[in-house]
């Protein structure tokens, strides 16, 4: 479809290992380095190698400027109410197509409650209330037209703690497609099931034990069994929230990984607690404090020239 | 300042006695709970213990093998079931021992009432299937009465004065002379599974109360079960919180307390009096015990429901499950060890339960053993409940014996709902 609109090949080119290079977007922020380590002290699992701080090597990956993929989804003046209490404040926010765009900020700071607008999760809370307007190519998601249950299947999430389902590992990929109908026979299904695993970089790991149970991988590879299940029902847009944050640095890396190849074919938005994660997988930045959108921009600009002084202060760690 | 004085020794003296006043608190709490339990366990054993040593009598009875002269002035052969066999056999009896009756028949009818009245059952079954033994002598097996039966069990002892026990001492002469011949056999008494209730202890049995109970159970499950889980997921995964859905909540919880004696009244009112469903039967009393045990499984329901972690509930709707699907794919078969477990206890728990059931009329005295759910019957509790207050003393020993049986049935119940629970069981 849109697949004449990917970025350069160049970005695949650095991105083959996450480890290799730090992807520290700020090489003249030094100051960046601190607010990384401090970071990721509240996240100790969230596991950045202990290098990558320090060592500020700058990537050719987050080039500044240029659209990085046409709009996928735009919000207007989002603003989310729990039991009346305002949660997010009048956000506005363009989210490219086969982008990654991180959202970072503090806790509390509102990007996972903005996360969960985009496919209508905070209509499972009792007492959320979402108004503003978000559209999908073009069409209102929160409009009465709109299937939350079809439109979750438009939008995978993936969540912070991994869940699969205690179900097999074959089980759990084939659930979505299942549900939807999407495969007509057990032969399609079977290959939905492998090309979803593949491309979550988990068949190697799980193909002679596809019928045992998920809840049995490891942290890391239930992530991945997780992300599996998502793109099964080949979404259009990946919900991440703060997927890493409870693995281990290699499980981390191979996710950061994995979220860099998806890219190719999904419009990503992860949420995420850790700015070298952020500077590592996104190309897009949205920096949230206390429930308002204080500043958006290409990943690289944002880490090395912020506009905004509370965003300096956050990816140098003087607070967050 | 005390504070200021406190030398590093000081603290490690006072950290060490408060350790010890620690350690001692410890060992008083671990000793209060095995106190705990060992009275627990002791009451336990002291019940079973008390409860089996009153019935395990009852799991063997005594039958007596005697030689029946057919006569023909006496047997009809046209209607067998008509001669007293009883008085039969008794003269005979007597006439092998040599006593001599008075012209009363005093002693014919102290012969007769070591027999029981299976024997003219038997003696007739016999005739019927072939007349051509009229005119011979045929040995003819039945149980002996329940004072014999004692007598043999040694619950009725030669040394107790004669004028204080149920046995003369010329009946107990009769009953040792036919041991000692060989006539009398202790063996199971399959009669006490086999067959319903009956007036005389010798031939009464607990089947008719343990389909009884079944069949009630059965109906029970199959009200109470789809209809307390069904309640529990509404108000659990899709009612509106609310002021009506707390009401309801606090209303099934009050319930859960109701003395069960006021949903036998209830059942009374309702499906007998309003509904004409038949009295006694396995089918109202069901009603009665579903509408108990409603409230329990809704709870335990609920509760097995609310600790599945949201996690698995957003998973799958992240997924694009509906509510529905998420619910009855991920959530209740999650919930299903809790569900099962909660049933079958509230199952158990109606099993047992008597108060009800004497208001809907299952504390007659029905002998058959019913083949439908609505034919009048007993249950296992009630049975207990009338033997208790039988005046023969054979039913005290069947009482105990009936109290093990429904034991076992729960014990059957529990062992199912623990497998049940194995079998459901998954992680996450």
């Amino acid at each position: 479809m849109k697949f004449n609109l990917f970025r350069a090949p160049e970005n695949d080119a650095g991105q083959k290992d996450p480890l290799d290079t730090p992807m520290m977007g700020g090489a003249v922020l030094p100051a960046a380095a601190s607010g990384t380590r401090d970071e990721s002290r509240p996240t100790p699992t969230d596991g950045q190698p202990a290098s990558t701080p320090a060592m500020a090597a700058p990537r050719a990956t987050h080039h500044g400027g240029g659209p990085v993929g046409p709009t996928k989804i735009a919000a207007r003046d989002v603003s989310v109410f729990y039991n009346g209490k305002q949660a997010l404040y009048d956000v506005s926010l363009d989210i490219p197509d086969k982008t990654v765009t991180a959202l970072i900020g503090p806790s509390g700071c509102g990007k996972s409650t903005f996360l969960r607008t985009m496919n209508r999760m905070n209509d499972t809370i009792p007492g959320a209330k979402v108004t503003g307007r978000i559209e999908m190519d073009g069409e209102d998601i929160n409009a009465k037209s709109v299937d939350p249950v079809l439109l979750r299947a438009r939008v995978g999430m993936v969540f912070q703690k991994p869940n699969p389902f205690p179900k097999t590992i074959y089980e759990n990929v084939a659930y979505g497609p299942r549900i939807h109908g999407l495969a007509a026979s057990k032969a399609e299904l079977d290959s939905v099931v492998e090309a979803s695993l593949k491309r979550a970089g988990l068949w190697e790991e799980v193909a002679d034990r596809l019928h045992s149970p998920g809840t049995g991988l490891s942290g890391g590879q239930q992530q991945r069994l997780v992300i599996a299940r998502a793109i099964a029902v080949e979404p259009e847009v990946i919900l991440m929230d703060e997927p890493c944050s409870a693995l281990d640095p290699i499980a981390t890396a191979k996710i950061e990984e994995l979220i860099d190849e998806l890219r190719e074919r999904y419009c990503i938005v992860i949420v995420t607690h850790s700015m070298a994660q952020a500077a590592r997988v996104s190309q897009r930045t949205a920096f949230f404090h206390l429930g308002r959108l204080i500043e958006t921009g290409d990943t690289e600009d944002i880490f090395t020239n912020p506009r905004e002084r509370r965003t300096l202060d956050y990816i140098t760690g003087r607070f967050g | 300042m005390t504070d200021a004085t406190v030398t590093p020794e000081m603290r490690a003296d006072r950290l060490r006695a408060g350790l010890k006043r620690r350690y001692a608190r410890e060992g008083r709490f671990r000793l209060y709970g095995l106190l705990a339990i060992g009275v627990a366990v002791g009451f336990l054993l002291l019940l079973l213990g008390r409860i089996i040593e009153q019935g395990h009598t009852a799991f063997y009875t005594h039958t007596i093998t005697v030689p029946v002269y057919m006569d023909p002035a006496r047997v009809d052969r046209a209607y067998p079931q008509g001669t007293n066999f009883e008085l039969l056999v008794a003269e005979q009896q007597l006439a092998r021992f040599g006593v001599a009756d008075d012209a009363q028949g005093t002693k014919a009818t102290a012969m007769r009432s070591l027999f029981s009245s299976e024997l003219k059952f038997a003696a007739a079954a016999r005739i019927q299937s072939n007349p051509n033994l009229i005119g011979q002598t045929v040995p003819i097996a039945a149980p002996v009465s329940d004072d014999a039966d004692l007598f043999f069990k040694h619950a009725i002892s030669r040394d107790t004065p004669a004028d204080q026990r149920r046995l003369t001492d010329e009946q107990i002469g009769w009953l040792d002379r036919m041991k000692d011949s060989g006539a009398v056999a202790a063996h199971f008494n399959s009669g006490l599974f086999t067959k319903g209730d009956s007036t005389e202890p010798e031939l009464a049995g607990v089947l008719g109360a343990v389909v009884g109970s079944a069949l009630m159970l059965l109906v029970t499950a199959f009200i109470a079960i789809p209809l307390g889980v069904g309640a529990a997921l509404y108000l659990e995964e899709f009612a509106p919180r609310g002021r009506i859905t707390d009401l309801i909540e606090v209303n099934i919880n009050n319930l859960a307390a109701v003395p069960s004696i006021i949903y036998g009244l209830l059942g009374l009112a309702l499906f007998i009096n309003w509904m004409h469903l038949p009295r006694a039967s396995p089918l109202v009393g069901g009603l009665v015990l579903a509408l108990m045990a409603l409230p329990t499984i809704i709870i335990a329901t609920r509760s097995s429901l609310k600790a599945v972690p949201p996690s698995i509930r957003e998973a799958a709707l992240a997924m694009g499950a509906s509510k529905t699907q998420t619910v009855f794919h991920h959530t209740l078969p999650l919930a299903m060890p809790g569900v099962m477990t909660g049933a079958i206890i509230s199952m158990a728990h109606a099993l047992g339960e008597t108060a009800p059931l004497l208001l809907i009329g299952m504390v007659s005295f029905i002998p058959g053993i019913p083949h439908s759910i609505g034919e009048p019957t007993g249950a296992l509790p009630s049975l207990v409940y009338i033997w208790e207050n039988a005046s023969e003393r054979a039913f005290h020993e069947r009482t105990a014996a009936a109290i093990l049986v429904l034991l076992a049935f729960m014990i059957v119940m529990n062992a199912a709902a623990i497998f049940l629970r194995r079998r459901f069981e998954r992680r996450w």
